[in-house]
């Protein structure tokens, strides 16, 4: 532990809420004492590694070496666009998700016969394993930021488009009459009755597929090294600068951490503003 | 309070049904409900509609309130043909705690059919006077999962108030409260009804609550199902929990219409 005093003070991560690896965080972000408190062993392990890790193996240097390998990416300006290019596509991919997902969701869970045509050619492009559409989505549209964000929403539509689906089947019919006997037109009830009913569930869909765009975002730019957090991974793993993988790897754990703890927060939030509490 | 009822036109009647049919269609196919329905509702009136459970009660009450199709016959709101929900008939359903939707206050729960029709001031006016009629304007700014049954039966009433309709459809709006609650809103219907002059077409299973509060009971038998019984209730109003319950007026009424549910001769 005490040798990471140190080398980490210039460290990027240090915007992030919560970052593992540096001390035992007794001051960090004050939240609730959960989240840190079960960070303790992953602390705990790399304090370990620390001690017993030797700077010079090839495959597994300690983390105050990561720290020194990853310092150059910050110093020539690399570290922070990749991480802004990736941010970007993990934000944009997840927005177009959210809206494919919650609109087609919506759609299908509200008719039978748009499920029964929709239904199969969905199923079908839902157990289609992501990453096996990057060849086509090269060819299609070249090694671009289109292509990466192609291939984050389709796997992060599906958890919002499932549970909107059967949200808006299980809505209750009385909610539905509601609008219609008080003369509401077909654009209020949707604005006023259906969205924000499909509010919550587009929400839990969203804490799945977060996750996932990451996941995918990430997979994209080290399989097509084309800009990102991923790209450095990649290039960095191809370089054999084992350090500097590792101390990426940190990176990307803190960022999946922090949109994690983003999404609960935001789903928390709106719970509480949509009026469950006793139910 | 204003006199929401339009007098001008007080002789055309609320509803006229002539030989109305309805099919459901279920998994079992298709379902004929209702058959031969003929059915006049005056303005002002208090209608009740009795029925053993599954006759079509409700569907009747969505027929009218323009939420089901019929499938033959003609139904006429206010002399106009009911296709989809009429401007001025608003129902209240059983089911308040999925009727009001739980993102909004009291205060915007009520102003949900009229916000975006009148002004701010208008409808802020609106919605003070719903609630004051069903004695809920201190709960103006709660959110209706913070209240009790009645309370939030309550609030669904005020919303259909707020609207200004000429004729309220009512289907078992009681039937999930306890008795108490419910003798107290009964008598809370029947003050605003005779205040407002709303026509009121009431779904309910419980004789007592149909003889009490209405004009005229109606019983729905057979299956598919057509008016059984039409029986005037001419009891004075206003009427009372205890005195109007005792009078052997109101006994003879309630004997009948529980002959007329097929009490001592056979179950539906």
């Amino acid at each position: 532990m005490s040798a990471m005093a140190t080398p980490d003070k210039t460290s990027t991560a240090a915007t992030a809420p919560a970052t593992p690896g540096r001390g035992p965080g007794r001051r960090r972000n004050g939240h609730s004492g959960t989240p840190v408190r079960g960070l303790l062993p992953l602390i705990a392990l790399l304090g370990l590694w620390q001690l017993a890790g030797s700077p010079d193996s090839p495959y597994y240097p300690p983390p105050s070496e990561w720290f020194a390998a990853t310092r150059p990416l910050v110093e020539n300006g690399t570290l922070l666009p990749a991480l802004g290019w990736s941010a970007l596509t993990f934000l944009l991919g997840l927005i177009i998700a959210t809206f494919l997902g919650a609109s087609l969701g919506i759609l299908v869970g509200a008719s039978r016969v748009a499920d029964r045509a929709l239904g199969p050619g969905l199923e079908f492009l839902r157990v289609l394993p992501a990453a096996s559409l990057v060849p086509v989505a090269a060819l299609i549209l070249g090694y671009t930021m289109e292509m990466k964000l192609a291939i984050v929403v389709l796997p992060a539509t599906w958890p919002i488009l499932l549970t909107c689906r059967s949200a808006r089947r299980s809505l209750s019919p009385v909610l539905l009459d509601v609008p219609r006997t008080l003369g509401l037109s077909r654009k209020e009830r949707l604005t006023k009755v259906v969205l924000p009913a499909m509010t919550r569930p587009v929400l839990l869909g969203i804490r799945v597929s977060a996750p996932l765009a990451l996941i995918i975002a990430l997979l994209v730019e080290i399989v097509t090294r084309i800009n990102g957090l991923g790209a450095l991974l990649g290039a960095a793993q191809a370089n054999f600068e084992s350090a500097q993988v590792y101390g990426l790897l940190l990176i990307a754990g803190v960022l999946g951490y922090a949109v994690n703890w983003l999404v609960t927060l935001l789903e928390d939030v709106v719970s509480a503003r949509m009026g469950t509490a006793t139910g | 309070m204003p006199v929401h009822a339009d007098q001008k036109s007080a002789a055309v009647p609320s509803f006229t049904c002539e030989n109305l049919q309805v099919t459901l269609v279920g998994a079992a196919g298709a379902n004929v409900i209702l058959d031969g329905i003929d059915l006049t509702v005056a303005r002002g009136e208090f209608v009740s509609v009795l029925g053993p459970s599954g006759s079509g009660k409700t569907t009747l009450l969505r027929v009218l309130g323009g939420l089901q199709e019929k499938s033959g016959g003609t139904v006429r709101s206010a002399d106009a043909p009911v296709e989809g929900p009429p401007a001025d008939v608003v129902t209240v359903f059983q089911d308040y705690s999925h009727s009001l939707l739980p993102w909004r206050s009291v205060r915007r729960n009520v102003a949900l059919g009229i916000e975006s029709k009148l002004t701010k001031p208008e409808c802020a006016e609106r919605v003070a006077e719903a609630l004051t009629m069903v004695g809920l304007q201190e709960s103006a700014d709660e959110y209706p999962w913070r209240l009790s049954g009645g309370m939030q039966q309550r609030v669904q009433i005020a919303r259909a108030l707020a609207m200004r309709p000429s004729v309220l459809l009512m289907d078992e709006p009681f039937g999930a409260l306890d008795a108490m609650t419910k003798a107290s809103l009964q008598d809370q219907l029947q003050r605003v009804q005779e205040l407002t002059g709303t026509t009121v077409v009431f779904v309910t299973h419980d004789i007592e609550e149909a003889v009490y509060l209405s004009h005229r009971v109606l019983v729905l038998e057979g299956r598919p199902a057509h008016v059984g019984l039409d029986l005037a209730i001419g009891l004075p109003s206003p009427r009372d929990q205890i005195t109007t319950k005792e009078s052997p007026e109101y006994l003879a009424l309630r004997h009948r219409v529980y002959e007329a549910m097929g009490h001592g001769k056979r179950h539906a």
